[in-house]
Order: structure tokens, then C-alpha cells, then sequence
């Protein structure tokens, strides 16, 4: 490099760095975006645990940790950099404690926390590549033991136990609402109830407003966009509008919307980056056959939930509903029209 | 309410300098006139070694018959060297060195044009403009008179690229509140040359400040309506602000003036005005001197060729070292090896940014498919899509899904949560793509001739 006689690099270095462009990049990274998922969970789980007591607290830590082990362990084995300081796997691990019943042995949301982050994610290639959803992958992995998956206690009785195993003498069954739709009758508790989370169901599930609350806090954050819930919960709540089972269409459409999984999968276990579209329209595609595979469960199927199901099945038409969803490019078609 | 498009992003804006007025840069002791100011042919140096030269006088000129703008000296004093100079793109640019006198003569070419601009023809008009150098000087740097007669007959709308969209740079900023009459003088002189009937300034609704003295100035002249734009990246790339002033969208591979549209810069407009006023060529221009590590962020009037490390002590050296020096914006600019490298027509910015704005992520990059870039392209093609692609070294699936669309902006890149350097896989991809084609073309050619 010719050097000029008068140059002045008193303080400025004799080269530079190189690269190209752009110079600029935002602060947000996967960690924040993670952390943001999780503070938008907190709450609703938080009512969990007052609500279901401590053996809830014990689940979520059981889960986080072991989903954050089993990521460090998988990538360790198959040689990849430990990413667990991404946060995903610790997401992953309070979903999964979110879908899980209070009254679960301690040693399912290990299995599932194992099935969810080595089969699911880290076999298929690790964050971003799995097909399915780890945490609702493993819930419906964990339906291998039925019975343990669906005692449900009746609200208002805490569970403090930390016993490995309860035993049925433990608890105190109760129906939750989903079961009485199912049978074709609305719940025992007002909407009112469904909506503020006095009602039973699996840990994290409960309480649509706080659910609601944090997906507020995504949306505002840019975390997640409207396309997915609102498609997702929109066609639910336009099916058993139009097809309920009691006479009562507004009622019946409110309790639909408000029982079980919806709003927890909806918000949070739907929009999953990584199982997913990601163009606008093929996430309205996606959560309007989310919506729709869930009414179906719900109305002829065999169990009384259906959104883990209509999830997974969504999952895998991801990469179809993009090419739909692909967006008319800049100059295409409207110049012709309006030139 | 202010015009927008589909797509972009916000950006920190970083306009340190946006209350600076413009300074006049002391005369420097040399400048380097590089012949590689702008799109087209470089120039071939007109002078040797030893020539004395006055300010204005042609040092680089046009290969006959080429697309392409004179480099004029802008200084007085003589040649020391012409040597070839190594560019961070591998590429050698052939540059000019003028030892400055400090003088500041002027040469004799240096006539203000006789005839007023109302009985100035067309073709006078754009001759002027081609002999004055002028070149885009938002940072494209299109031969000004070349534009101008892609747009005679076919643009009915001027368009003044007044968003400055790219964080720190200020210069059009500053030039729009303190010298307005030049830039609408420019208008004038550049709606006579390309006939069109009808003007539209666009400015950012971050320069708010600058629009009353515009109104104010256009009130006799009711073809030329000032408009704001939202502050948005990129909406200084030219086909976003048609777009948000027009709704007409332009396909890729066409000009402005396919849309009916014809755009310049405002720095571009006041060289016109100065071109036409005093005869003077473009051998000065304001720049930015900003990103965070000088003392002093200042805007400059500096002769072109000026190099970096003289505006980077006339502004108080350093308070921070940095890792980069860039000319042009931080999304779009480009890296240079050393301080040395001279301001060019099209340099709006000189950046100097710490290491802060290139911090190694932690983590492996990692799609994780959130669909951000989709939403920010402007372009609105599946940036990380395509990226997939050439990461499976899949070139016709990159093409297919659009890569030669990309005007790499860098909004993919800039709001990934992943860290994926998409939009450098996506030149990677136009690189291949365009490669194969020529491949392919010679391949015909070579069949045909047998």
C-alpha cells in the first residue's frame, strides 16, 4: 500500500476491517427473543403454581432443567457447539411443564423433556430444523401413560406433594371443562371463571387472561405476529358458533374458546418459529387449519383436547403453506395494471 | 399523513450531526482524484506527471463514446503521481494525485453559462451537465446526463431523493435547511432538460424542519409540491420512493423512467444550479463525517479527493478507536483498507464505527425461521429462503425464489434475531447466477459460430 508523505494516523489504525455490508445489526438476538417467551409464560404459570400448588413449581424446574441437560448432553454427543445459552431449551422445558397435569409422576417430564430436545429437536438438526413441535411432540409422547396424562384435580385443592408418585388417594378428581363439552353440556363454571383461570386443567393452561396478557406483551414486542392466534382462535370460535352443542351459540362458542389448550397453544405453541410459516398468509392458512382440525377432535374425536394434535398435524405442512404463502414480489403484476 | 411502502425496517438513526452546520474544509495539502467516480468507464487520466492544473481543470476524461462523467481537478497545484490504487473489491482504480498549490486557481474553462435558463435548449442544458462531471451523488452515482436522456419523452414525474434513510449521514439534511434555493434552482435547470412537467420533493419526516423553508420557496412555482415521506429504511432506494409517492411499482431490470419517472439526489440538483450558475464543475461536495468514534462529528464542504484521515483531523481526531471506516452509509457503504481513501462524488458519508457495531454473536448463526427478513424486504421476496438454497449450493432454487431481485439493502441482515449474514449469501447467489449465465451465453456463442 503506498504510503502518503503527509498522511495523519496519529490514532487511526493503518488498516481497517473489511467486510461487507451492513456495518449495522439490531441487538435483538434468539436469547432475547427466547427471554421474551418466557416472560410472557411467566405469569400464567406463576398462576399455576398458586393455583395447583408446589408440586407445579416442581414439575416446571424438573422440566426446564432436564430440557436444558439433554440439549448440553445431545450436542456434546453429536459433536455440534452447546447452544443452551440460547435459551430455547429452557422454553421448551416450561412449555412442556405448562402441558403437563399437576398430578404427573416426577419422572414424566424428564421422559418427556428427553423426548421433546434429543428425538424431536436435536436429532433433526437442533434449533430451527425440527419439523415438529418438541414440548407438544413430548406431551402427546407422555399419552403413552393415558391414565397419569388426564387426572385432573378439581381447582381450588392444592397439590404440595413431592412425593415421585402420587397415589389416587392423594388427589381430588375432578372433571374439567373440556369433558363436559365433550359430553355436550356446558361447564359448571361461569365464563368469567374460564377467563380469569379459576378452573382445573394442566398447569399452564388455566388462565386466558394472563395467557392473553403475554401474547400482548409478543405482540408488542415484535416476538410473534396476529396471524396465527387470531386465524387459529378466530376459527374456532366461528365453528362452534355456527355448530354448537347447546342452544346457547354465543355461550357455548365462549366456553369452547376459553376451555383446555387453546389459548396456550394458540399463542405460544402455534407460533413457534421453527414449525411454523413464515409468510403472512400461510400462517392465516395454518391457524385457520389449526382451528379447524381442533373443533374436529374436539366435536368426533376420542379425547376430549385437540390442540396438541391439530398443531402437530399443521407442523407438518409448513413448508407447503410458504410456497403458497409466498408473497407477490416488488414490480410484479400491479405495474402492468396501473402503468 | 406521510408516504410509505411495504416492507423495511427502522434503524437506529444516529444523526449526530443533523444540527451541524456545514463547515468549509480548510484547502488540503493534496487531493487523489480517482477515475472510478461513478457507473460506467473509468476515465483516463488527461494529464502527466508535472502538469499544473487549476481548479476545474479535465484530469480525467471520458473513453470516446463511453458512458461516463469527466473527473475534474478541485484544486490548483500540480500532478504528483498517477498511480493505481488497490480497492477493498480487488478491483485497481487508477487515481490522480494534485499536490495543492493553495492558491486556488481557477481555470479559464470556467465560464458561467451566457443564456438564462428559459432560453437555455434542452440539449444545452444536459451538454452543460455532462462537461460539469456530474454523477449521482446519493451514493449510485449514475451519470446525471445519461439520466436525464433515458428520461426525455418517457418521465412525466422528477422525483427529489431527499430521504436520506441510511443512519448518521446528515449532508442532504443539512444542504435542504441552509442552501433550499440551490436545490430548487437545480429542479428547475433539470425539469427544463428533461421536460418533465411536474415535481415532487421527498423528505423524510425526520427532516421536518426543512420542509416549511421548501414550501415557502415553491409557493410560485405550483409543479413543485413537497412531500413527506416516512422515515423508513430504505426508503431512499429509489424504487421504494416511486413506490410511496406513486404506487407504481418497478420491476426489476427496468429504469425510473419505465415507471414515468425520472430521480435525483438533492446534492445532485444544487451541482446542477452550480454547473449553470457559475460554470463551475462538481469538484466539491458536503459529506458526512460521523459514527461514533471522532471527536467532533461534523458535515464538511470538502473538495473532491480529499482523503479521509484530513476530515478526520479536521474534526478533532479520535475519542474512540475504531475497527471500520466506511464511505457511504453504515447499511450500504462500503469498508475501506485505510484512512487514506479519497472522497468521490458519490461519498456521502465517511464513517468511522468502533468495534461495538461488529461484535462477534456468541452463538452459531442459526435460522430460526422467525420471518422477520420476509416482512422487511423490501423487495418482498423470502430472504432466508433463498439463503437456505445457496447454503445447499442450489442456485436455480435461489434463483426461482427470486435472488436477482435483491437490491441488498441489508434489511434481512440487519434484523436477523439469528445472526445469518443472509443478504451475503444472497450475493453470493447473484454472483453464481450471473456467472452461469455468461457461461451459458458463451457457450451459445461458441455453438453458433461452429
Amino acid at each position: 500500500m503506498a504510503k502518503d508523505k503527509n498522511n495523519v494516523t496519529a490514532e487511526l489504525p493503518e488498516l481497517f476491517t473489511v467486510s461487507p455490508s451492513p456495518h449495522m445489526k439490531t441487538a435483538d438476538n434468539t436469547r432475547t427473543i427466547m427471554i421474551d417467551v418466557m416472560i410472557a409464560l411467566l405469569p400464567a404459570y406463576v398462576w399455576g403454581v398458586i393455583s395447583f400448588g408446589l408440586r407445579a413449581l416442581a414439575i416446571g424446574l424438573i422440566s426446564i432443567v432436564s430440557c436444558i441437560l439433554f440439549e448440553a448432553l445431545a450436542e456434546w454427543i453429536l459433536k455440534r457447539p452447546v447452544t443452551v445459552s440460547d435459551c430455547s431449551a429452557a422454553v421448551t422445558g416450561l412449555l412442556l411443564a405448562m402441558n403437563l397435569t399437576v398430578t404427573v409422576p416426577l419422572w414424566m417430564p424428564v421422559v418427556g423433556a428427553f423426548f421433546a430436545i434429543v428425538i424431536v429437536k436435536q436429532i433433526f438438526g437442533g434449533l430451527g430444523k425440527n419439523i415438529v413441535n418438541p414440548a407438544l411432540a413430548a406431551r402427546v409422547f407422555l399419552f403413552s401413560w393415558a391414565g397419569d396424562m388426564t387426572r385432573f384435580v378439581s381447582f381450588g385443592t392444592k397439590v404440595n406433594s413431592l412425593s415421585p408418585v402420587l397415589g389416587d388417594a392423594d388427589i381430588v378428581a375432578g372433571a374439567t371443562p373440556l369433558a363436559s363439552l365433550k359430553a355436550g353440556t356446558v361447564p359448571d363454571k361461569s365464563v368469567l371463571d374460564m377467563f380469569l383461570g379459576n378452573v382445573n386443567g394442566c398447569i399452564g393452561e388455566v388462565s386466558a387472561i394472563l395467557l392473553i396478557l403475554g401474547g400482548i406483551y409478543l405482540l408488542t414486542r415484535g416476538v410473534i405476529t396476529w396471524h396465527i392466534p387470531v386465524a387459529y382462535i378466530g376459527t374456532v370460535a366461528i365453528l362452534t358458533f355456527i355448530f354448537p352443542k347447546t342452544s346457547a351459540s354465543w355461550n357455548y362458542m365462549l366456553y369452547e374458546i376459553l376451555a383446555g389448550g387453546l389459548m396456550l397453544g394458540a399463542i405460544y405453541m402455534a407460533t413457534d418459529y421453527a414449525t411454523s410459516p413464515m409468510t403472512p398468509v400461510g400462517r392465516i392458512i395454518f391457524g385457520v387449519g389449526c382451528g379447524g382440525i381442533t373443533v374436529l377432535i374436539r366435536y368426533f374425536g376420542g379425547y376430549p383436547e385437540g390442540v396438541s394434535f391439530s398443531i402437530l398435524i399443521m407442523n407438518l405442512l409448513v413448508w407447503y403453506l410458504d410456497r403458497i404463502g409466498m408473497p407477490r414480489r416488488f414490480g410484479t403484476k400491479r405495474f402492468a395494471k396501473k402503468s | 399523513m406521510a408516504y410509505t411502502f411495504k416492507g423495511g425496517i427502522h434503524v437506529d438513526e444516529h444523526k449526530l450531526t443533523d444540527g451541524c452546520p456545514i463547515e468549509k474544509l480548510p484547502e488540503p495539502d493534496y487531493v487523489k482524484l480517482s477515475m472510478s467516480q461513478n457507473i460506467g468507464a473509468p476515465c483516463i487520466p488527461a494529464v502527466a506527471v508535472g502538469d499544473h492544473v487549476c481548479v476545474g481543470t479535465v484530469v480525467g476524461a471520458v473513453p470516446e463514446g463511453a458512458l461516463g462523467c469527466p473527473v475534474h481537478s478541485s484544486v490548483s497545484g500540480t500532478v504528483r503521481a498517477i498511480e493505481d490504487n488497490l480497492m477493498p473489491t480487488g478491483a485497481k482504480e487508477s487515481t490522480v494525485i494534485i499536490d495543492n498549490d493553495g492558491e486556488g486557481t481557477v481555470a479559464d474553462t470556467v465560464t458561467p453559462f451566457e443564456k438564462n435558463i428559459n432560453d437555455a435548449t434542452r440539449e444545452e442544458i444536459t451538454d452543460i451537465i455532462k462537461n460539469a462531471g456530474i454523477s449521482g451523488m446519493g451514493g449510485a452515482a449514475f451519470p446525471t446526463y445519461a439520466k436525464i436522456n433515458s428520461a426525455v419523452g418517457k418521465a412525466k414525474l422528477l422525483i427529489v431523493n431527499c430521504a436520506e434513510c441510511e443512519p448518521f449521514i446528515t449532508s442532504d439534511h443539512r444542504l435542504l435547511l441552509e442552501r433550499p434555493e440551490e436545490v430548487i434552482a437545480g429542479i428547475k435547470i433539470l425539469m427544463k432538460a428533461t421536460g418533465v412537467p411536474e415535481a415532487y420533493i421527498g423528505v423524510e419526516d425526520n427532516k421536518r424542519d426543512a420542509v416549511p423553508m421548501l414550501k415557502k420557496l415553491t409557493k410560485d412555482a405550483d409543479f413543485i409540491s413537497v412531500k413527506v415521506v416516512k422515515t423508513k429504511y430504505p426508503q431512499g432506494d429509489e424504487r421504494q420512493l416511486i413506490y410511496a409517492l406513486t404506487g407504481r411499482e418497478l420491476p426489476q431490470g427496468k429504469l425510473p423512467a419505465d415507471a414515468g419517472c425520472v430521480i435525483f439526489n438533492a446534492a445532485t440538483c444544487a451541482a446542477a444550479y452550480n454547473a449553470f450558475k457559475s460554470g463551475m464543475p462538481l469538484v466539491k461536495r458536503i459529506v458526512t463525517v460521523s459514527g461514533g468514534c471522532g471527536k467532533e462529528p461534523k458535515n464538511v464542504e470538502v473538495p473532491i479527493g480529499t482523503p479521509a484521515s484530513v476530515l478526520v483531523e479536521y474534526c478533532g481526531g479520535l475519542v474512540k478507536s475504531p475497527e471500520k471506516i466506511i464511505t457511504g452509509g453504515p447499511m450500504m457503504g462500503q469498508t475501506q483498507w485505510d484512512a487514506n481513501v479519497p472522497v468521490k462524488k458519490g461519498t456521502s458519508s465517511i464513517l468511522l464505527l468502533s468495534a461495538d457495531y461488529s461484535k462477534k454473536p456468541s452463538l452459531p448463526a442459526t435460522c430460526i425461521r422467525c420471518g422477520k427478513c420476509i416482512r422487511n424486504c423490501p423487495q418482498h421476496l423470502m430472504p432466508s429462503y433463498i439463503a437456505q438454497f445457496v447454503q445447499h449450493d442450489d442456485m436455480e432454487g435461489a434463483e426461482k425464489y427470486g435472488a436477482m431481485n435483491c437490491v441488498e439493502c441489508g434489511s434481512c441482515s440487519y434484523n436477523c434475531p439469528g445472526k445469518v449474514e443472509i443478504v451475503q449469501y444472497i450475493r453470493v447467489a447473484k454472483a453464481s447466477i450471473r456467472a452461469a449465465a455468461a457461461q451459458m451465453k458463451a457457450a451459445k456463442e461458441k455453438s453458433e459460430k461452429n
